[in-house]
């Protein structure tokens, strides 16, 4: 009975809202007198409204609460320069709360209640999980994945502009090759992404003729990773591929280190953003990232450091915060939907296969046709003692391998 | 033997310590109080808290693990005054005030904290030579103050005059009362004495780790465990009942898959309080 009287009470405001409207547009037009300009639905002139899903409180909360500053940053200044298509961006932030059951609510209130025109975020595959058939599929909205993942989601309407296996592993394999290592373990949490990870790592060490000696895996609510501290020493392999999260991941390479492992160390997991957790231990730790805020950076990605410094002073700029690809994914949306030409599902998706961004943080990158992921610029790296990292060798733009073909 | 084996050894002795000292203090307030304490974990992450705390703005963690217990233990009997002691009739309405105590610590905790975890540092960093295998120093460290501590607590609670008073009042309130003691001030102090305890424990294994919100709850479950397999009433069942947990839990990830090994430990838990309800030690 209550139900229905607020039925009635929201159908009649909407009808009351549509009579305003519908007023509006018929007096848009009057001037010109058109009946068929009434009759068409108007192009919309209000803000293009991009719903911001991240863990902006609970256990990811410094990441996502970094994400809305990415967010923001990138708005204002699409907004500074004229907007899309003449309108403005204007973010919706829904805050996921580090709960995949959170996720899936405010999902649904992006899509329903805001009618966000489309949706970046995700912090964590379970989340991309929980959300993707509320957004993408029965919201049919569109959905910027901005993350560093395991690779090989292809829903339709996603795009994907973070790194997959293949652009941080391989070059990793080939440095840890450049090395002399002949003998590998492969160790880490145990979900998707270590999982998809390894497994890319033995595929390209096994067809360059290395020999992975171990791989082991420690269950998500463990407190204690001692046991697989001594696994890795007693495999005494030359390179140690470690997909260990925080907050384990502390101890272990802190017990490897004590252990006296001098081979190679790798993880894709490192960068400025993390390594003060670690403390002097990460010296010498390799990774592969999508961008490093230290080391020298092009003209571009200098001033934009400088500009996001000075709105953010103590805003953390990094790969493990995915701060790139946040950047990278809004601009790319928003450069799809100026070659649409308006904000339509079915153009922006079309356009969407062929974008290329010129300029982004650590270089160009571009979306790889066919494939609904992201050649994005890649930089190997090793930790230094203070936190920084020491850039080896610059990749240049790096494809995706093996997504949506 | 191979240093492979000397590490096995070292591990499962490590990983089964460092339960035994987590236990200990739940010992008191589970084991002995019979309060189900679910804001215990929060207690064991507030001690990393003072350990991190006094590493960087006195420089010194090792001065944190002192202060930990005195810190965490002076907000146990603030949280006992204020909130617990409403709940000593009722161990459901002690079980959700717990809990929403636990979340508050938590988010507040959170809430406070600009990056995903704060590091720090051990007092006694690097590692020991002992037959071929390099062991950390820490976890040696870890391991004697737990047997410290554990006979201090069971002198002190299972043995000492003021232990009887505080055991006469969790028995036979009325008559510990009727006897002159003041059994108010006793579960006071011993809820205290068991967020204290955790404190220390939360200060003891933090170093070389990182300080994290969820520290404590992330430890509930084993703790809750240990305490069930050991039983309920005095202090020594539940670290027993750590101690017999922590040991496969150290084990058996060097024999079988890490991942398994956790459900292994945690089925065998299970198997045996269905044939012994009351736990490993009852009364």
């Amino acid at each position: 009975m209550a139900n229905d009287l607020i039925d009635k009470a929201i159908s009649r405001r909407n009808v009351l809202k549509g009579i305003a409207l519908g007023g509006a547009a018929v007096g848009a037009s009057g001037a010109i007198g058109s009946v068929l300009a009434a009759c068409s639905p108007a192009a919309p002139t209000g803000p293009i409204k991009v719903g911001v899903l991240t863990d902006v409180t609970g256990a990811f909360g410094v990441v996502g609460k970094s994400n809305v500053e990415t967010a923001q940053f990138t708005v204002d200044e699409i907004n500074a320069a004229g907007g899309v298509l003449g309108r403005q961006l204007q973010l919706v932030v829904g805050d996921s709360a580090s709960s995949t059951d959170t996720a899936a609510t405010v999902a649904r209130q992006l899509v329903e209640k805001d009618k966000v025109d489309f949706v970046i975020g995700t912090v964590t595959s379970a989340t991309r999980e929980a959300v993707k058939g509320i957004i993408c599929t029965t919201g049919k909205t569109l959905m910027v994945i901005p993350t560093s993942y395991e690779g090989g989601d292809c829903t339709t309407n996603m795009w994907v502009v973070g790194a997959v296996p293949n652009q941080q592993v391989d070059p990793m394999v080939a440095y840890a090759l450049e090395k002399g290592a002949k003998t590998f373990y492969c160790c880490g949490a145990d979900y998707s992404y270590p999982r998809n990870m390894i497994a890319q790592f033995k595929k390209q060490v096994e067809a360059a003729g290395g020999k992975v000696v171990g791989e082991d895996y420690y269950a998500l609510t463990d407190t204690d990773v001692a046991p697989l501290i001594s696994k890795a020493l007693a495999a005494n392999a030359d390179c140690i591929f470690d997909v260990t999260i925080l907050p384990l991941s502390v101890q272990f390479l802190k017990g490897v280190v004590g252990g006296g492992f001098k081979g190679v160390h790798m993880s894709p997991l490192y960068d400025e953003g993390v390594n003060s957790l670690f403390g002097a231990d990460v010296a010498g730790m390799i990774s592969a990232q999508d961008f490093f805020s230290s080391g020298a950076h092009d003209e571009f990605t200098t001033k934009e450091m400088a500009a996001y410094k000075t709105k953010y002073p103590a805003g953390i700029f990094a790969s493990s915060f995915n701060s790139a690809a946040w950047y990278r994914g809004i601009y790319m949306w928003a450069a799809a939907a100026a070659k649409a030409g308006a904000v339509d599902l079915a153009k922006i998706n079309t356009a969407c296969d062929s974008i290329t961004l010129d300029k982004g943080f650590g270089g160009k990158a571009a979306m790889k046709a066919g494939t609904r992921h992201c050649s994005v610029p890649m930089q190997l790296g090793e930790m230094q003692a203070d936190g920084s990292v020491k850039i080896l060798k610059d990749l240049g733009v790096v494809d995706p391998t093996g997504q949506c073909a | 033997m191979s240093p492979e084996t000397v590490r096995i050894i070292f591990d499962t002795l490590s990983v089964a310590s460092i339960l035994v000292l987590l236990v200990l203090g739940m010992a008191v307030i589970v084991g002995m109080m019979r309060i189900f304490n679910l804001c215990q974990g929060e207690f064991v992450m507030l001690g990393a808290v003072v350990a991190y705390l006094a590493s960087v703005w006195l420089g010194s963690s090792l001065l944190g693990i002192i202060l930990a217990p005195i810190f965490v233990g002076l907000f146990g009997s603030v949280l006992e005054r204020l909130v617990i002691r409403r709940f000593y009739g009722s161990p459901a309405g002690a079980l959700l005030a717990t809990f929403a105590l636990g979340f508050v610590i938590r988010e507040v905790v959170r809430a406070l904290m600009t990056q995903q975890g704060a590091p720090v540092p051990a007092p006694l960093p690097g590692n020991f030579e002992f037959m071929g295998a390099n062991l950390p120093v820490w976890r040696l460290v870890i391991m004697i103050v737990t047997i410290t501590v554990v006979a201090l607590a069971y002198f002190g609670l299972a043995r000492s005059a003021i232990g009887l008073r505080v055991r006469a009042t969790l028995d036979n309130r009325e008559l510990a009362e009727a006897t002159g003691i003041s059994t108010s001030r006793m579960y006071a102090g011993t809820y205290a004495v068991g967020a204290g305890l955790a404190g220390f424990a939360g200060a003891m294994i933090v170093p070389g780790r990182i300080l994290y919100p969820d520290l404590g709850i992330d430890n509930l479950i084993p703790m809750f465990i240990a305490v069930m397999t050991g039983g309920l009433g005095t202090i020594e069942g539940p670290l027993l009942g750590a101690f017999a947990l922590g040991v496969p839990s150290g084990l058996m990830p060097a024999l079988i898959n890490p991942v398994f090994a956790q459900v292994v430990v945690i089925v065998g838990a299970i198997v045996f309080m269905r044939f012994r309800p009351a736990g490993l030690v009852s009364r």
